[in-house]
């Protein structure tokens, strides 16, 4: 994809039910792209219950938020904060104390269109809900990805939101599925992928494992993507990388029994890495 | 319905990734239709009393759903007696 010329893509991420990983997805996928080099703009619409700020580490950067920008208070570009760390990273922050219907699709439509010509990419971190926060977020975007984890709570909002999306109009939907334990699936004791799937009939984008290390990257204020060690961190990289169009296989995770990796050990001693 | 219990009885039930699969499938097919198990049961019954006023039914009538991809189907097989 080259850079300088390619049009800008407007993706939003939704979910249906809250805390499945929609901002966490978004930290992280817009950070690998930031990172790649991609100009990328993420914009936090969960209004009155914002977190994309701190699961960034940019909370204490924010000084105008969108509504500000909506109601004329500031230009877009005062409002946008840029990470220092990802100097291709660019935030336009939720307002905390104000309501998801003081905005409408038009107005997020108009910012969108504002901020095209600037970006590669502008994420869309949507609010949990079906309702006008929902409305707003996918007003503007070209496509569409669906976070979800692997229980049945989980799979039936996406299933509404998967539907939602393709009376709003979609032809562009995929599907990440956060926070799956290989370990579990094995002893059928969880949702596998392939069920996934056959549930909700859409092309998948990603599979991010349940890794510790997003906790203790969030707790930092840090991006996980650039922990090395980290199966979620590759899982993010893998998703932003698909984005720009990659082919990027998935892993299969057959490797993490524990009588797996001890073999997985003994491959590595015996091949003299 | 008969396939569905026959996925019931052919798999291992016991595991609880099974048993999400199955309440999934029910849950997924109805959540897209809007439709309660009540409405569809009388929406069967409905449809073969209609059917039953015109034509002579032969054997056992079957109306269910069947599923294809995101789509659904309403499946009716409904064998009527030759003169």
């Amino acid at each position: 994809m080259d850079k300088k010329n390619s049009e800008c893509h407007v993706i939003v991420v939704t979910s249906g039910k809250g805390g499945v990983g929609k901002t966490t997805t978004v930290a992280n996928v817009s950070t690998s792209l930031a990172k790649m080099g991609y100009r990328v703009a993420v914009m936090d619409l969960d209004i009155g219950l914002k977190k994309l700020d701190l699961i960034l580490g940019l909370e204490n950067r924010v000084i105008y938020d969108i509504v500000q920008v909506i109601e004329g208070e500031c230009t877009l570009k005062q409002a946008l904060v840029r990470d220092k760390r990802f100097p291709e990273l660019h935030m336009l922050p939720a307002a905390q104390t104000r309501n998801k219907d003081e905005i409408t699709p038009e107005q997020v439509k108009d910012l969108c269109s504002q901020m095209r010509p600037d970006f590669d990419f502008v994420l869309i971190d949507c609010p949990a809900g079906i309702e006008q926060g929902f409305r707003n977020a996918i007003a503007a975007a070209d496509q569409a990805l669906v976070v979800t984890n692997p229980e049945v709570s989980a799979v039936r909002d996406a299933d509404r939101i998967i539907g939602m999306l393709e009376s709003a109009g979609f032809q562009d939907i995929k599907l990440i599925v956060n926070r799956i334990r290989p370990d579990m699936v094995r002893h059928g004791d969880m949702l596998s992928i392939e069920d996934l799937i056959e549930h909700l009939c859409i092309d998948l984008l990603g599979v991010v494992p349940e890794d510790r290390n997003v906790v203790v990257s969030t707790n930092r204020g840090e991006p996980i993507i650039l922990n090395d060690r980290s199966s979620a961190a590759l899982a993010f990289n893998n998703i932003a990388r698909r984005i720009i169009g990659e082919e990027v296989e998935f892993p299969t995770f057959q490797d993490d029994s524990f009588w797996d990796r001890l073999r997985g050990l003994g491959r590595n001693l015996f091949s003299g890495r | 319905m008969l396939d569905f219990i026959k996925k019931i009885y052919t798999r291992d039930e016991s595991s609880s990734r099974n048993q999400a699969n199955n309440r999934l499938r029910v849950v997924l097919s109805h959540d897209r239709l809007n439709l309660t198990p009540e409405t569809l049961n009388s929406l069967k019954e409905d449809i073969i009393v209609v059917i039953a006023n015109h034509l002579d039914i032969d054997g056992s009538p079957e109306v269910r759903l069947i599923t294809e991809g995101r789509n659904t189907a309403l499946d009716i097989s409904i064998p009527v007696k030759g003169r």
